[in-house]
């Protein structure tokens, strides 16, 4: 067992864990934060898993949690700011973006990070950007246009606010 | 799925304290964890069993990408997405930005490191191709304090296998500042975009004053032996100027050469047909890097 730090969505946690546990098990079990998903088994394909580790997105399967020891996770969870879900999550709300909804939150979590990195994409690059996550529901054509969407309102709120 | 039972985890912060950690084990019982992008698929498939696990994550000397006038250093620990950034890597080192760029998925490629890849050697893997067909340098370093570099050819040996001892880490993959035109390209081909290939090739060429060619290096990925060179093609690109006959031709050649299999993703043939399609391409983008196009 090992005593690790991890904040997780601006919480500090201190638990002692098995060297062994995935980072995705600790914050499911042992933070109840069960917004993030395991849809595939050792290979780390589907992505519903997606977390932000230091601001990045990364596939929280992959990992150890006490990989994670002294460092910072944002999950689903924490999306969303002081004034409640953001342009993402409305855009994957009015655009139909999901079905089932249990890809939804890897998606969120690897598009909101693609987006701070791409502000403007190209539908080609963001089809790139969702590789790493698979969906059964949808077909992807509307989670193409939840991100296109959410891109646009970004922006435009950004010259606002310049403005 | 989750790993078998790890006795100890072990995170240090240089590379003695890492090599001093796994030589207190026996073999087989301790090893290194990079990005764990494939350590970790391995450890939860239980394909690997590791009772201690040594961590690299803090050891910044073995992470960044550094230049000594057109000589350059890729730290182990360096991530695809560090590479895949790395605008000056073009010319003659673009096929590691070419590779890097299209590893897996955004996601792995925030962890991924080109040490990890090139030591685990997966037997279709894109980054040990690549590190083939440009000649790195592997730069390992021992317990005892001792430093060896081999060379690309000599440290690949097959899937899953490289002349990296158990108790060796990867310091840096290195290359010398290369001549004046000289140009590579990678490319892949799998089922899905971005897939792990069916097939890949990577092109270096290294241009003469008069436009042609006076030296190639030719590497596949995706193919049963793991990554390999394909001299047969290499000798027919030296002296051409990159027209596409004389691809095309060095490309039939390595098509023919290669032995191939059949399996759920393509059948033999088609394999030899994407060599061909995918290798012209490939050869013609790095005969245009290498002229400065």
């Amino acid at each position: 067992m090992k005593t690790i730090t991890v904040t997780v969505n601006g919480t500090s946690y201190e638990e002692s864990v098995p060297e062994r546990m995935l980072l995705v098990d600790f914050l499911r079990d042992r933070l109840a934060l069960t917004g993030t998903h395991v849809g595939c088994t050792y290979e780390g394909v589907c992505g519903a898993c997606t977390v932000h580790l230091d601001g990045e997105a990364v596939k929280s399967c992959l990992m150890l949690a006490v990989q994670a020891d002294g460092h910072a996770v944002t999950t689903v969870e924490g999306l969303a700011g002081e004034g409640g879900p953001g342009p993402l999550q409305r855009a994957f709300s009015n655009s139909h973006g999901l079905q089932c909804g249990f890809c939804t939150p890897g998606i969120l979590m690897n598009m909101s990070d693609f987006l701070a990195r791409h502000p403007d994409p190209s539908d080609e690059e963001i089809r790139s950007g969702l590789v790493g996550n698979l969906c059964r529901c949808t077909g992807y054509v509307h989670i193409v246009r939840a991100v296109r969407d959410a891109a646009r309102e970004m922006r435009e709120g950004a010259s606002e606010v310049q403005a | 799925m989750y790993p078998s039972v790890i006795e100890e985890y072990l995170r240090p912060g240089s590379v003695s304290e890492a090599l001093a950690a796994v030589a207190r084990y026996d073999e087989g019982e301790a090893m290194f964890l990079a990005g764990g992008q494939s350590a970790m698929q391995a450890m939860k498939s239980r394909m690997l069993r590791p009772q201690c696990v040594v961590d690299l994550q803090d050891i910044t000397e073995l992470r960044g990408i550094t230049r000594d006038g057109g000589a350059l250093r890729i730290g182990a620990m360096t991530r695809y997405v560090d590479i895949a950034g790395d605008a000056a890597l073009d010319g003659a080192f673009g096929a590691l930005r070419d590779a890097a760029s299209h590893v897996g998925d955004r996601q792995v490629r925030n962890r991924g490191t080109i040490g990890g890849s090139v030591c685990w050697n997966y037997v279709a893997s894109c980054m040990p191709a690549v590190v083939l067909g440009l000649g790195g340098t592997l730069e390992l370093a021992a317990a005892d304090g001792s430093t060896r570099r081999l060379e690309a050819d000599d440290f690949f040996l097959g899937p899953l296998e490289t002349a990296r001892r158990e108790d060796e880490i990867l310091l840096a993959v290195s290359w010398p500042a290369p001549p004046a035109r000289r140009g590579s390209a990678y490319k892949k081909w799998g089922l899905v975009r971005d897939a792990l290939p069916v097939v890949g090739v990577c092109v270096q060429v290294t241009l003469g004053g008069d436009g042609n060619c006076l030296q190639a290096r030719v590497a596949l990925s995706g193919l049963a032996g793991g990554c390999q060179r394909a001299q047969a093609g290499e000798d027919l690109l030296v002296g051409c100027s990159g027209d596409a006959s004389a691809i095309d031709r060095a490309l039939d050649a390595i098509a023919g050469s290669v032995e191939t299999h059949s399996d759920m993703s393509a059948d033999a043939d088609y394999r030899r047909q994407l060599i061909r399609s995918i290798g012209s391409e490939v050869a013609a983008t790095a005969f245009a890097r290498a002229r400065g196009d």
